[in-house]
């Protein structure tokens, strides 16, 4: 098992090709300081993560699972983002019905031009994460 | 809101209140109102089974109304016979959580429900087939399954289908079966029973609603005290407590089968996706020091109630069909109603109830 001194957390990142991706690029571009803990998949819309994907990642040792999305309203695909709030709303119960938890999954709406936002919202997971401490499932073979 | 009904009396002679019913539901398919009737029959002694009976003399020699016994939750078998919209109907006489399932498999669009008359029956319980097959004929000292156990819909949601409800509960000293009419049935369908000459008669209807009351009651103590038990087991565990109550879990995908509202007609686990290459298992395996085989076990039950959980229909079909004895069904269960009630979805209630995952409301589930 990772200690928690000095322990990074990873982060994988399911992010909206129309809005966060976006956003993250321009956090980027502009310069943004943010830590380097986020493995980006870029994504047609937030609406298309199936929790499968969401559970795999936390399943295979991921730290965190971050989900980024348009602004309500902005979906290019109309109610994608919605639709993705609902399903991440029902993944969270599963999982804290189990005693799993659900603090490790974060779902935020962040537009294009919130390159700060997304620094900022990496910066804050990060944070959380390190508080949290390493997933247990690293070092689970039997899931 | 209950819907109005036309309550009407069953009268029961001395061959017993079994006899009557599969008469009347004989009497069905002789005058036309459906093309074949669905029912639950004893196929070699102690084994039921459904039948899909063409001939009425079939259905009075062999019909099992009130076994208690459930051999696969109907639900999903009736919805495959009217799946590919049919000409004519089918009748079907299912308990309170098949005529539920099936109506999760409507609002999924897999079964056409113009072409159904369901005929919906109270059911107090079922136990468990092995048993019952080992223990036939004395079956009476049966225990009920645990999903029956903590059931809390004894009786067919009144307002699932525009069909007939038979009901028996609170009736046991009655030589009667009720027999309601829901308000939307077919005219040509009602006018036939109609004929029947059936009395009509709500004070049976009244008893029957009380005893129905009191049962719910009685079981929703031992709902209660079933999660309670069920989260106690796992004893604030985490992810490694369920990790170790599906340990056994061999990947047969037996409880997906059994499962009626399991609704994706190709599953992603037979699917490519986990089908991996070589390379990929020992990344996973260096990471982890070795990974279980066959696995992604967590994965696929946390990703079924993720997909289904909504249209839990608590029939414990899931956990019967573990053959490694897994509890099955206090997990799902749990997960069910956790999930059910975030959503306010009551599954299998009405047609008219949205699947929560095909909408939304833009003002709900914030912060997210
Ligand atoms: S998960 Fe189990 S209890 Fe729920 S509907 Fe499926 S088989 Fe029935
Ligand atoms: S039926 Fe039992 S062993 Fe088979 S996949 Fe389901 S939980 Fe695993
Ligand atoms: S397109 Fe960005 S969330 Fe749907």
């Amino acid at each position: 098992m990772e200690s928690s001194v000095g322990f990074e957390p990873k982060i994988v990142a399911f992010l909206c090709n129309w809005c966060t991706y976006t956003g993250a690029d321009l956090a980027g571009v502009s310069r943004i300081q943010y830590p380097s803990n986020v493995r980006p998949i870029r994504v047609m819309c937030s609406g298309s993560v199936d929790p499968m994907y969401i559970l795999k990642a936390l399943l295979d040792g991921a730290d965190g699972v971050l989900i980024g999305g348009c602004h309500g309203g902005d979906c290019h695909y109309v109610n994608g983002n919605y639709k993705a709030r609902r399903r991440i709303a029902v993944l969270r119960e599963v999982l804290d019905e189990l005693g799993i938890g659900s603090e490790r999954v974060w779902f935020r709406f962040i537009s294009a031009s919130e390159g700060a936002l997304f620094a900022d919202t990496v910066k804050e997971m990060v944070d959380s994460l390190k508080s949290l401490g390493p997933n247990p499932t690293k070092a689970m073979w039997i899931t | 809101m209950t819907p109005a009904m036309n309550n009407l009396v069953m009268p029961v002679g001395e061959e017993g209140k079994a006899k009557a019913l599969s008469g009347f539901l004989a009497r069905l398919l002789e005058l036309g109102v459906v093309d074949s009737m669905v029912l639950p029959v004893m196929t070699v002694p102690g084994i039921m089974t459904y039948l899909m009976a063409r001939d009425p003399e079939l259905i009075r020699e062999k019909a099992e109304p009130f076994a208690a016994v459930m051999p696969v939750n109907a639900g999903s078998p009736v919805a495959r016979t009217v799946s590919k919209k049919p000409r004519g109907r089918i009748g079907a006489l299912l308990k309170p959580c098949e005529v539920r399932a099936l109506v999760e498999l409507v609002k999924l669009k897999q079964a056409s429900p113009d072409n159904l008359l369901i005929i919906g029956i109270d059911c107090t319980g079922t136990v468990d087939r092995n048993e019952y097959k080992k223990a036939y004929p004395d079956t009476s000292h049966l225990d009920l399954r645990e999903a029956c156990k903590v059931c809390l819909n004894p009786s067919p949601p009144d307002t699932a289908f525009p069909g007939i409800n038979i009901g028996h509960i609170g009736l046991d000293d009655e030589d009667a079966l009720l027999v309601s009419l829901s308000t939307g049935l077919d005219p040509g369908v009602a006018a036939v029973v109609e004929e029947l000459g059936f009395e009509s008669d709500g004070s049976l209807a009244d008893r029957r609603r009380s005893a129905i009351a009191a049962l719910r009651e009685e079981r929703d103590c031992a709902h209660r005290e079933f999660f309670l038990n069920s989260r106690a087991e796992q004893n604030g565990g985490g992810i490694e407590s369920i990790a170790r109550l599906l340990a056994a879990c061999t990947g047969c995908r037996n409880c997906r089968v059994a499962c009626p509202v399991c609704y994706c007609r190709e599953c992603i686990f037979d699917g490519d996706v986990f089908d991996y290459e070589t390379r990929q298992l020992l990344r996973r395996a260096d990471r982890k020091g070795g990974i279980k085989i066959p696995g992604d076990t967590l994965l696929y039950h946390l990703t079924r109630m993720n997909h289904m959980s909504l249209s839990c229909v608590a029939c414990g079909m899931c956990q019967d069909a573990c053959p490694e004895n897994i509890n099955l069904f206090s997990l799902f269960a749990r997960v069910a109603d956790r999930t059910q009630s975030l959503l306010e979805y009551v599954p299998g209630r009405s047609q008219e109830d949205a699947l929560p995952f095909t909408t939304f409301r833009e003002d709900e589930l914030e912060p997210r």
